[in-house]
């Protein structure tokens, strides 16, 4: 019998590498480690959940830019125009754009995300790589929306300029927040995924569940209402929930409005943290049992 | 060098309770299965399900090891255990160097991708950059022969050129280990005997380490070093491949005659005329046997009888090699039986004549009432068994003789001296 070898899991890369199968999978480090290895297997996944949003189709990627506009443009012209709800100084579609393009990241993401394991069915069962490629995978519709999104924003911006003279997004250093808060909003959304993945492929249900909360969870987020709605006392419970605050950086970093307290960042960042580490544990820990029943 | 080391694998699923049938389920109970809290039922009536049980073996580097078995007796788990799609519920494998699976053809295939898409998907798959799998194309697509069609979408594949292409990706991948799970049973014959050479081959050459699941007894004991055979979940025999796999067919065989009467799809051995006893398949000196040797004449025994009076019989069996009927024979003339007799059919299959491969006969008795009313008894799969030759692993190599049968033809040459020059 051969001696153990030293590192429990290795990556099979160089031809004779010695490698170790048991029922508890390994330590996160050396999963990320060949997490690393399959990195380019990212690409064919985040490709084919695209080419999902519209196969078969005969408008194609039309779609995707109708998907997002078309809601952006409704709500907008609701909330602003009919409602008149107050945007605290930039244009109404311009405040609302903003607040959206994390939350819209977020939300379309954390659909596609649940359902990658369960969408890659035949291959999960049939062939291995680290699963956890599928959920990092997933958030590739999101990151392209946002893009079109973005780019709504800077046309918009244009057009106020041209009309009223004003620029109401500038470069200027604080847009570096306004990155930092998509980057966290990835981070976010794979650690949720993470979790739902891994349920979704026990009980279909949590698919239904999230479709109904997210319009909830919307509500909860300043993202039609400025922050200032809600009493000051009480901004920090809204913290607890990371999306708030993300969704009020992004605006500060763009048009310069949002209020960003010390307290909220410090309670968000915790939040995301907690969900990324105990999301990690959990899709280590139950991801094998999970595929069994997929 | 070992290159597998599997110790005390065991595999455990949970399946929910069976449902009650269909017959014995009241109105009542469908009304409250209906209202039954979700959830409740499913948690309170798992069931256990071993499909691998304690098992243990060793694999040397460059051994192309056979694993039989019937179906359902844990064959694919094991290699979905070694290539990590599922993982065990206890006990430990080690191994050495990469693992490479063709656990079901096209699987990680995408059929709106073309074959060179394909082909570096299944390169990242395995955790082979871009740039690696871009050298090696030119060696896939060789191998798969599909120079003309490697910007084809691959559903638009034939089942014959789809394999070839996933074995080529397989086996150009660097594989240390390669799962191979039935994928020989499509393609056609010349690709089967080319893939089967180059995985002894690379067996022989490179050291690689095959696993090879395989229903073909022929094909296994052809190319295997060794054999397990693995039976509910649990390895059942080990060892030099025409041990296992003769042991093996002799039970196959035993159990398909075991039960007093024979049995097979679609047999309808008894009816209203008679019935067909037993179906058994003799050595030259009489005793039963379960793989003949080449050199031996064989002898197949068909025992019937009829319930009626004033009838004639003939008896006929078919005689099938890897699906194809390669012949179908009948006794010349009608014999007339009696009631409650058991008659005795023997038909001589001459040493010589069957190649060695695995053949399954059907047996078909046909019984004429009165010249009238024709009654046929037949037993499907009523034999399966496996000729094996003087060196069951290197005679087919040479393949100077190849084919359903292998008669011995006479061949003559001689020099002809007076040759015609226009």
């Amino acid at each position: 019998m051969s001696s153990v070898p030293d590192r429990a899991l290795s990556v099979s890369d160089a031809g004779d590498e010695l490698w170790l199968i048991e029922p508890r999978q390994h330590g996160v480090v050396d999963r990320i480690r060949e997490l690393w290895h399959y990195r380019y297997l990212w690409w064919y996944f985040a490709s084919d959940a695209l080419k999902a949003m519209y196969r078969r189709t005969k408008l194609g990627w039309l779609w995707l830019v109708f998907r997002v506009t078309a809601p952006v443009g409704i709500s907008a012209l609701i909330f602003g125009g009919l409602l008149g709800v107050a945007s605290n100084g930039p244009p109404y579609f311009l405040f609302f754009a903003c607040g959206m393009t994390t939350w819209i990241l977020f939300e379309r993401s954390l659909l596609v995300v649940t359902r990658s394991l369960e969408r890659n069915r035949k291959l999960v069962t049939k062939v291995y790589f680290p699963r956890m490629i599928l959920p990092l995978s997933g958030v590739a519709p999101g990151l392209l929306y946002l893009f079109i999104l973005l780019l709504v924003i800077v046309g918009t911006v244009v057009y106020h300029r041209r009309r009223e003279g004003i620029w109401y997004i500038t470069l200027r250093p604080e847009l570096l927040v306004a990155v930092v808060s998509v980057v966290f909003t990835l981070v976010f959304t794979v650690s949720v995924g993470l979790w739902t993945s891994v349920l979704q492929a026990r009980y279909p249900d949590v698919r239904q569940g999230i479709r109904y909360l997210m319009p909830f969870w919307m509500y909860f987020t300043p993202i039609i209402y400025p922050v200032t709605l809600i009493p000051e006392p009480w901004r920090w419970l809204m913290a607890l929930n990371p999306m708030a605050t993300i969704v009020e950086a992004f605006k500060w970093g763009t048009l310069g409005y949002g209020h960003l307290h010390p307290t909220s960042i410090v309670i968000s960042l915790g939040m995301i943290l907690l969900t990324m580490m105990s999301g990690i544990w959990f899709f280590n820990r139950e991801e094998a049992s999970s595929i069994d029943k997929l | 060098m070992n290159s597998l080391v599997v110790e005390g694998i065991s595999k455990r699923y949970l399946v929910p309770k069976a449902q009650k049938t269909q017959k014995t389920e009241t109105r009542f109970d469908r009304l409250r299965d209906l209202f039954a809290i979700p959830l409740a039922r499913e948690l309170i009536g798992a069931q256990e399900l071993w499909a691998l049980r304690d098992m243990s073996f060793e694999v040397q580097a460059g051994t192309v090891l056979g694993v039989i078995g019937g179906n359902g007796a844990g064959k694919t788990t094991l290699l979905k255990v070694i290539s990590k799609v599922i993982a065990p519920t206890s006990g430990r494998i080690q191994g050495r160097g990469r693992v490479v699976s063709l656990l079901e053809l096209g699987a990680g295939f995408d059929d709106e991708a073309t074959a060179r898409e394909n082909i570096f998907m299944n390169a990242a798959i395995n955790g082979i950059p871009r740039a690696v799998a871009l050298e090696r194309l030119d060696d896939i697509v060789e191998f798969a022969e599909i120079q003309d069609s490697i910007d084809t979408p691959v559903m638009y594949f034939s089942s014959g050129m789809y394999l070839r292409l996933a074995f080529s990706v397989a086996i150009n991948m660097q594989p240390s280990i390669l799962l191979a799970d039935e994928i020989l049973a499509v393609g056609d014959l010349a690709f089967q005997e080319r893939c089967l050479l180059k995985v002894r081959e690379l067996a022989r050459e490179t050291g690689l380490t095959v696993l090879f699941v395989s229903h073909d007894m022929e094909a296994v004991s052809r190319i295997c070093n060794r054999v397990i055979w693995i039976k509910d979940g649990q390895l059942h025999r080990a060892g030099e491949p025409e041990d296992v796999v003769t042991e093996y067919q002799n039970a196959a065989w035993e159990m398909l005659t075991s039960s007093d009467k024979p049995e097979g799809k679609g047999s309808s051995h008894a009816g209203r005329y008679g019935e067909i006893v037993d179906v058994k398949l003799l050595s030259a000196d009489g005793r039963e046997i379960g793989s003949p040797p080449k050199w031996e004449d064989l002898y197949v025994r068909i025992r019937f009888r009829t319930y009626r009076a004033k009838t004639q019989a003939r008896c006929a069996l078919d005689l099938f090699c890897k699906g194809v009927l390669v012949l179908r024979s009948s006794q010349p003339d009608l014999i007339w039986v009696v009631p409650d007799m058991v008659y005795e059919a023997l038909v001589k299959i001459p040493a010589s004549l069957l190649s060695e491969t695995n053949y399954t006969v059907n047996v078909g008795v046909t019984l004429t009432r009165a010249e009238r009313e024709e009654h046929a008894l037949v037993v499907n799969r009523a034999l399966t068994f496996m000729v094996y030759g003087a060196d069951a692993r290197e005679a087919a190599v040479g393949k100077h003789r190849m084919g359903l049968v292998d008669p011995t033809l006479e061949w003559s040459l001689e020099k002809k001296a007076d040759v015609v020059r226009a």
